[in-house]
């Protein structure tokens, strides 16, 4: 996942006590029945084997009861080799014809969903993917779920149009990440015309008027300019007593802010803790505890992946001056040796993180790896 | 038997490539072959099943189905799984019917096990194996870069994006690997755009976006500072899209594309309406009102976010166009105009090249601005016909 993992881990100790009645109450709003997609993006997983699923061709959020509620295995690991080749396979194409969006494990029962498009162009058809420990590949069937579906509201400006190419309206909205925390869904997400970055916040179980909460997030950056760059990817984080997002924003800035700040309309200015270098995208990001510290673990298009140690989150200060000569600032990084060609990650258990990374020959391997 | 097998047994018609027929002894006649479906669809059908055969399989599991007859994606046996399938007992045959749509050119193996028939264990270890290869995609090229936007040759250093308009629907994946941005003396610029894996299509995938790395435009940002501006003022560029770059049947295109350019300084002023000229047709007419601005606009923003309406606020259908390199507006109403006053609504998010909208530019100092909000989504401006 780009993603989510100490709250998730959280919710599903909290949760579990009462597991029953609360999945009960989670998924009994749901429809039953087929659940459509349009295309399948980003995914993030919320409690009780509840997938959130991102359409973005559809701009809706797809809240999925997966049912798949048991427990993993104690000591059971993944490792899949070329899992595009077989995952191609089993959707009868090649596999230069699919494209592998997303992957999260499901934090109880350990088992890999991936978001998979059969097809690179307009007529793609997305396709849930379970990889489960054995290593084979399933397709998920949508045919009769439970499932909830939260349609993103259009932008404003669509609809004070009334004229021109109303028809064939070019514009999208593209949402870049999601994820589940204490009842509500975020999501970022990014327009193909106006630039800029927004987050909203949505409740969950959805409710039908609930068209969720639209915010700007800037940050000071070096020079003290507002940005409006998108958020890449972005997790969760307790810093004290209260739950921030951290987000990676296209150009690597880390920055945090107060989940509480994320009100309707609000304009927020986050805090750059950390800026992780040029040249570089970062993919996707968890967080994660080792010997009673907490670290995040970003994968990044260029740099591999980097461990970050969280220690000084509280104490550090904002980044509103370069730095210079590209020395680091604000937290600081190390880069794991060895993970190369890693595209996404996502915990897999309290010692693993489950990776997706290139091989050779244009496979794509999944496996649970040490945590660094 | 169909016709259509029976043209597939004598003749290789290129689109029944039905090979390794063949019958077992102890049934002689259980056939496998590939069988048209409805809605241009395959399937695979193992016909001549007799009853002790048949039974058992009332009840199998797509598990026990595949044991007998799995279809494989891809010429040879590379060990990977078979593809997903319904099985269906109709009459005395055995179908199998794959969830997708076949690929173009890639060739399937329907693989027959005798042996695993129930009752035909005599059969032993021999397959059968049939396979099929849909035509392959006509990969002559045909697609053309349309169009670059913005169209202008000259393009202020603070530029924030382009359009690339494709005659035909595109292929998603490594797209920037075919953008290439080049300097006077052809040398490519490092990583000049944001690239997005999710890569910003139209619903069509015949416009792509491709905004520049606000890093290497904005004032004070680290990557500025590292590696320098994408593009700066003085200097000309190329925008290189390559004929490698694939569109929806994965044809190259039919030739690159190039749009030179020469930069021009940072424009740091916003949009401002009051500077735009309005040139009001006359009434009874379907004439064109026409608005020049003093700086080519952002092309897809300007198209959608100003509204002609009339003096209540009711908006009037017509056509808008850019000319003059996106300078000029242009809208021609689909009735006749009325005399009377009229009013243009600009939403406030309407961009330049520089991503400016107005009343805010795109790179400001966050401590001046931050708390600042326009409290407008829209300005006016009116008009009158006459």
């Amino acid at each position: 996942m780009k993603r989510f993992t100490l709250f998730i881990a959280l919710a599903v100790i909290a949760f579990g006590l009462s597991s029953l009645k609360a999945e009960a109450k989670l998924t009994s709003g749901m429809l039953e029945g087929a659940a459509k997609f349009q295309s399948m993006g980003p995914l993030a997983f919320g409690p009780d084997g509840i997938l959130f699923v991102a359409d973005t061709k559809a701009a809706a959020i797809i809240a999925l009861s997966t049912g798949d509620t048991k427990p993993a295995a104690a000591g059971k690991l993944l490792k899949v080799d070329a899992i595009n080749q077989k995952i191609a396979a089993l959707l009868g194409t090649a596999a230069d014809q699919i494209l592998i969006e997303d992957m999260v494990i499901n934090p109880i029962s350990h088992n890999a969903y991936l978001a998979v498009s059969r097809g690179r162009g307009a007529d793609a058809v997305p396709v849930l993917v379970r990889v489960k420990t054995d290593g084979a590949p399933e397709v998920v069937s949508l045919e009769n779920v439970k499932f909830s579906r939260a349609d993103l509201p259009d932008a404003p400006a669509d609809k004070q149009v009334g004229q021109g190419n109303r028809q064939n309206n070019p514009r999208r909205e593209s949402i870049t990440d999601i994820g589940y925390l204490n009842g509500r869904l975020f999501i970022a997400g990014l327009a193909n015309e106006e630039f800029s970055s927004t987050l909203r916040s949505i409740a969950f179980p959805f409710k039908t008027v609930d068209n969720g909460t639209q915010v700007e997030i800037y940050h000071g950056a070096h020079g003290q300019f507002e940005t409006r760059a998108p958020v890449r990817t972005f997790t969760t984080f307790k810093i004290g007593k209260e739950d921030h997002l951290l987000a990676a924003y296209t150009c690597t800035p880390l920055v945090q802010f107060p989940v509480s700040d994320l009100k309707p309309g609000a304009k927020i200015m986050g805090k750059t803790i950390a800026e992780l270098g040029n040249r570089n995208r970062p993919l996707d990001m968890i967080v994660y505890q080792k010997d009673g510290k907490t670290y995040l673990l970003m994968a990044n298009s260029s740099r591999g992946v980097m461990k970050i140690t969280t220690d000084s989150i509280d104490k550090v200060e904002a980044i509103k001056a370069p730095v210079p000569d590209g020395g680091k600032k604000g937290l600081t990084y190390e880069t794991i040796e060895g993970w190369t060609g890693v595209d996404q990650l996502d915990r897999f258990d309290a010692g693993h993180v489950a990776v997706l990374r290139r091989g050779e020959g244009g496979s794509l391997n999944l496996e649970a790896l040490v945590l660094p | 038997m169909s016709l259509l097998f029976l043209l597939c047994l004598f003749v290789p018609l290129p689109f029944c490539v039905t090979s390794s027929f063949s019958a077992q002894t102890t049934q002689p006649q259980i056939s496998i072959r590939w069988v048209p479906q409805e809605g241009g669809k395959m399937a695979v059908e193992l016909a001549g099943l007799n009853a002790v055969a048949l039974r058992p399989m009332a009840s199998w599991t797509p598990q026990q189905f595949q044991r007998v007859l799995s279809v494989y994606a891809g010429a040879t046996d590379a060990g990977l799984p078979p593809m997903l399938g319904k099985y269906r007992i109709e009459a005395n045959a055995l179908r199998f019917e794959p969830q997708f749509a076949l690929e173009p050119g890639v060739t399937y193996r329907a693989v027959f096990q005798p042996g695993q028939v129930p009752g035909n264990s005599a059969a032993g270890n021999s397959v059968t194996i049939a396979t099929f290869t849909p035509r392959p995609r006509d990969l002559t090229p045909s697609t053309l870069v349309a169009q670059i936007y913005p169209s202008a040759d000259e393009l202020p250093e603070n530029l924030l994006k382009f359009y690339i308009h494709f005659s035909a629907p595109m292929r998603r994946g490594n797209i920037y690997d075919h953008i290439h941005l080049l300097d006077a003396m052809g040398k490519a610029i490092e990583l000049p755009f944001l690239e997005i894996d999710e890569e910003l299509w139209n619903q069509d995938f015949t416009r792509l976006t491709l905004f520049i790395d606000p890093g290497r435009i904005k004032r004070g940002v680290k990557p500025l500072e590292e590696i320098g501006p994408s593009l700066e003022a003085g200097k000309t560029y190329r925008l290189v899209i390559d004929r490698e770059w694939r569109d929806s049947n994965g044809a190259p295109l039919k030739t690159s594309f190039e749009k030179s350019f020469r930069v021009t300084p940072p424009d740091r002023q916003a949009p401002d309406p009051a500077q735009w000229n309005i040139a009001t047709p006359a009434a009874n007419s379907r004439e064109a009102l026409t608005i020049s601005f003093p700086e080519p606009m952002e092309h897809a923003l300007a198209q959608r976010m100003i509204v002609v309406a009339t003096e209540s606020g009711e908006p009037i259908q017509g056509t808008v166009s850019l000319e003059n390199q996106e300078r000029q507006w242009k809208f021609v109403p689909a009735t006749a105009w009325r005399r009377g006053r009229h009013n243009l609504i600009i939403q406030t998010t309407i961009e330049d090249l520089a991503g400016n909208n107005i009343g805010k530019l795109f790179d400001v100092d966050v401590f001046n601005s931050v708390q600042r909000q326009l409290t407008s989504q829209t300005v006016k401006l009116s008009f009158d016909i006459r």
